[in-house]
């Protein structure tokens, strides 16, 4: 479908899609990519809206429904068309301000994770808010999009949820699963962490094979050119990783996502979802 | 599990409310179709009950209505009127038994011959039978019957001007009962025409024999049933997802209406199908959910039980307005202006269809007719495209026969005819690489012709044949090979 590798930021209507733009053009300007405004304009059939209870058939009930139905939709559509159209344009703007060469921007029909299903193969990475239209800053909640949307993908995701700093240090939550070493190797070979300080965290002791595991990792980000510092370190990962965040003034977080089926989560939580409601520093999720 | 989430919970507050203004409606149809089928009324409120119920679980169209229908009722008649409650019932079973194979083996894509003229023909009959099924009850009776029908149609149509909150059947039922207790009108009532539910519905196994001659019975009926259950059901499906803009599942839609016929015979109810009427009420009321369907049928059934004696008081008077209203209502009244810019043809079978369906009160012979009929049409129509020209070559002794078009049977008179025999002439060549040959009878008639031909002393040479007879081939998937274009559009 498109050759290109963007980046391609996924936008709606909230304060958060300013977070998210800018992100996104950081991101494509570092990788030198085209970038993507994406605002996806979600039809909800499924959910009624009447205040007509009369339960009275009148001749040509069906026809003067279908009409109305339409009609309504058709309002409903061209007003989010519309506004879609400004707000993308505005978000374009402030990108090419910020210095990417080539931004487009599309607004879609659809929900938002076939969207981007359907518009996977062109893109490298996305860049997306935790937290939505419906969501408000300050609520320790993650947007009711995220963990559905991550799924679906195979690409890098960025998810974002404050104010843009650019990234000077970066973790990497690694534990030497195939998911975060591919990941390791990903970061190696992109320009977009280029030239940033990496840490290299592990948390566990008891894993054999982590030292090695480790060694291997932070070799191959040293051969790509960074500097890397790593460390392997005992107790529970989520409080290890914050604290390590807190007290070293991580601004990035790289990590795996969601490698557990979805029944999985939907029973125990997800250490995914727990972990990303606690942090408030972008989180690039592997898959 | 989105599409589980979203199919019963995202849409709670008017799936509910919708759900308590078709079950108000389907109480009064529920009872005037069990006066069509000849059985006591507890026998189509409980089947509505179960239908509903059990279809919000298993159909494949969230926020469709399904109960006992006038459709269905008018099949079972002479059912109930020979052998009784209890075949019915087991005829229900059998229904439904037959609808679940229907869907097994992906029978709903047999809808597509159903044309849109079809379609019509069934809805208008559907609303000319029920209409015509309340006419007993308007015969012989006193003035105060029309009285109260003419003032009950007037609220239901005039009521919703002044508010639509409230549910205009309910206020039409709710004033006449009233008015016919308060002057204390010697009218027939619900309570007249047979037993009401006073309980829960049980569990029951027909009380029929497990024989050859029962299945003998019930197995015409049944088979019928089975049609006009999913025909109904499939054509309301039709209209809800073009009224909500959405997909559904029709073969997951005719296993349902199986399974919900089955509990149905079980516990003593009817055969029921999808309702239009009551499935447009329950989208315009902002019912769009698999919980709407379920509301309508629990809130039927605990109106019903707990509300009996009331209900024992409504007049007949009452239940015939609401009928008339959703005859009205199902009535496609913009077919009859079409009457006049629409294709003859389309017209014919519409026609058709209501005619035959009025004339034997049975939905499936009707269909049958109209789906035949537009065979027909379809048939004369494309036999027009059929053309034969021919030239003289070789110094007039080879004369080439250009064929162009379908050759089958409807045109394969007109084919045989369009060649000249009586020619003295030494070789023909006919090119049939611009014809399609698209049966056994238009191979035939081309052989007939090279044989004719031979006859005079011609040398015959057919140009074209495997292009023209790859359409023979009996296999559905000519479209799917990659030079199908090529092949149905002229090579």
């Amino acid at each position: 479908m498109h050759i290109e590798n963007k980046v391609l930021a996924c936008v709606d209507q909230s304060p958060f899609a300013d977070h998210v733009g800018d992100y996104a053009a950081w991101a494509a300007a570092r990788m030198d990519a085209p970038l993507e405004l994406l605002h996806v304009i979600e039809r909800h059939p499924e959910i009624g809206d009447t205040r007509d209870h009369s339960g009275a058939l009148t001749p040509n009930a069906q026809e003067q429904l279908l009409s109305e139905l339409s009609a309504q939709d058709e309002i409903h559509t061209r007003r989010a068309r519309e506004q879609g159209r400004i707000f993308l344009n505005r978000l374009r703007e402030r990108a090419l301000a910020a210095g990417v060469e080539s931004v487009d921007m599309r607004q879609r029909h659809g929900l938002l994770d076939d969207t981007l299903r359907d518009w996977e193969p062109g893109v490298r990475l996305f860049v997306l808010g935790r937290h939505g239209q419906s969501a408000v800053a300050n609520r320790p909640d993650l947007g009711s999009n995220v963990e559905r949307v991550v799924r679906v993908l195979q690409r890098p995701v960025l998810t974002v949820t404050e104010d843009f700093q650019a990234p000077k240090r970066v973790l990497i939550a690694f534990d030497g699963s195939v998911l975060t070493q591919r990941g390791v190797q990903m970061v190696a070979e992109s320009p977009l962490l280029r030239g940033l300080p990496v840490r290299l965290l592990m948390v566990g002791k008891s894993r054999q094979a982590g030292p090695r595991e480790m060694e291997l990792a932070a070799g191959s980000l040293r051969k790509a050119g960074f500097t890397v510092q790593e460390s392997i370190q005992d107790g529970d990962a989520q409080e290890v990783i914050l604290q390590t965040i807190a007290s070293e003034s991580i601004d990035l977080l790289v990590m795996g996502a969601y490698s557990h089926a979805r029944w999985r989560s939907m029973v125990f939580g997800s250490k995914t979802g727990d972990l990303l409601r606690k942090v408030r520093i972008p989180a690039l999720l592997l898959r | 599990m989105k599409s589980l989430h979203g199919e019963w919970f995202s849409n709670v507050r008017n799936d509910l409310l919708a759900g308590m203004v078709v079950a108000l409606a389907l109480i009064p149809e529920a009872i005037a179709f069990s006066i069509i089928a000849g059985v006591d009324p507890k026998v189509g409120l409980y089947a509505s009950f179960s239908i509903a119920v059990v279809i919000a679980f298993v159909g494949g169209r969230p926020g469709m209505i399904s109960a006992a229908t006038g459709a269905m009722a008018l099949v079972m008649v002479t059912l109930v009127k020979d052998h009784g409650l209890q075949y019915l019932l087991a005829a229900t079973v059998l229904t439904g038994v037959l609808q679940i194979v229907a869907g097994w083996v992906r029978l709903g894509v047999l809808m597509r011959f159903v044309s849109r003229s079809v379609v019509t023909g069934f809805v208008n009959a559907l609303a000319i039978l029920i209409f015509m099924a309340q006419l007993p009850e308007l015969t012989n009776v006193t003035w105060h019957v029309y009285a109260m029908t003419a003032a009950g149609l007037g609220i239901i149509y005039l009521f919703p001007y002044i508010t639509r909150a409230v549910p205009s059947p309910l206020v039409t039922i709710v004033v006449l009962t009233a008015v016919a207790l308060v002057l204390q009108l010697d009218i027939r009532t619900v309570g007249d025409m047979g037993d009401l539910p006073d309980s829960l519905p049980i569990f029951l196994i027909p009380d029929i024999p497990l024989n050859f001659e029962t299945l003998k019975i019930i197995l015409p009926y049944s088979l019928t049933l089975m049609v006009v259950g999913l025909l109904e059901s499939l054509m309301t499906a039709t209209i809800i997802d073009d009224l909500t803009d959405t997909k559904s599942d029709k073969n997951r839609e005719c296993v349902g209406q199986g399974v919900a016929n089955i509990a149905t015979g079980f516990i003593g109810g009817m055969a029921g199908c999808a309702m239009i009427g009551q499935s447009v009420i329950n989208v315009k009321s902002g019912g769009r959910g698999r919980l709407s369907t379920l509301c309508a049928g629990l809130f039927l059934l605990i109106l019903v039980v707990f509300l009996g004696d009331w209900v024992r008081q409504i007049p007949m008077a009452a239940l015939v307005a609401v009928m008339i209203m959703v005859s009205i209502g199902t009535f496609n009244w913009g077919s009859i202006r079409n009457l006049r810019d629409h294709p003859r043809s389309s017209s014919a079978v519409m026609l058709a269809t209501v005619v035959v369906t009025v004339a034997t009160h049975d939905l499936a012979k009707g269909v049958l007719t109209g789906v035949l009929l537009s065979g027909f049409f379809f048939a004369h129509k494309v036999g027009q495209i059929l053309r034969v020209g021919s030239l003289a070559e070789d110094e007039g002794r080879q004369r080439t026969y250009q064929i162009t078009g379908q050759v089958f049977f409807a045109t394969a008179d007109r084919f045989i005819n369009a060649f000249d025999f009586k020619e003295v002439i030494e070789r023909v060549r006919i090119d049939v690489s611009r014809a399609h040959f698209w049966d056994i009878t238009a191979v035939s008639a081309l052989d007939k012709v090279v044989l004719k031909f031979r006859r005079e002393g011609c040398e015959v040479e057919v140009i074209g044949l495997n292009e023209a007879s790859a359409t023979l081939v009996d296999k559905f998937g000519v479209h799917d090979k990659d030079d199908a274009d090529d092949l149905l559009l002229g090579h």
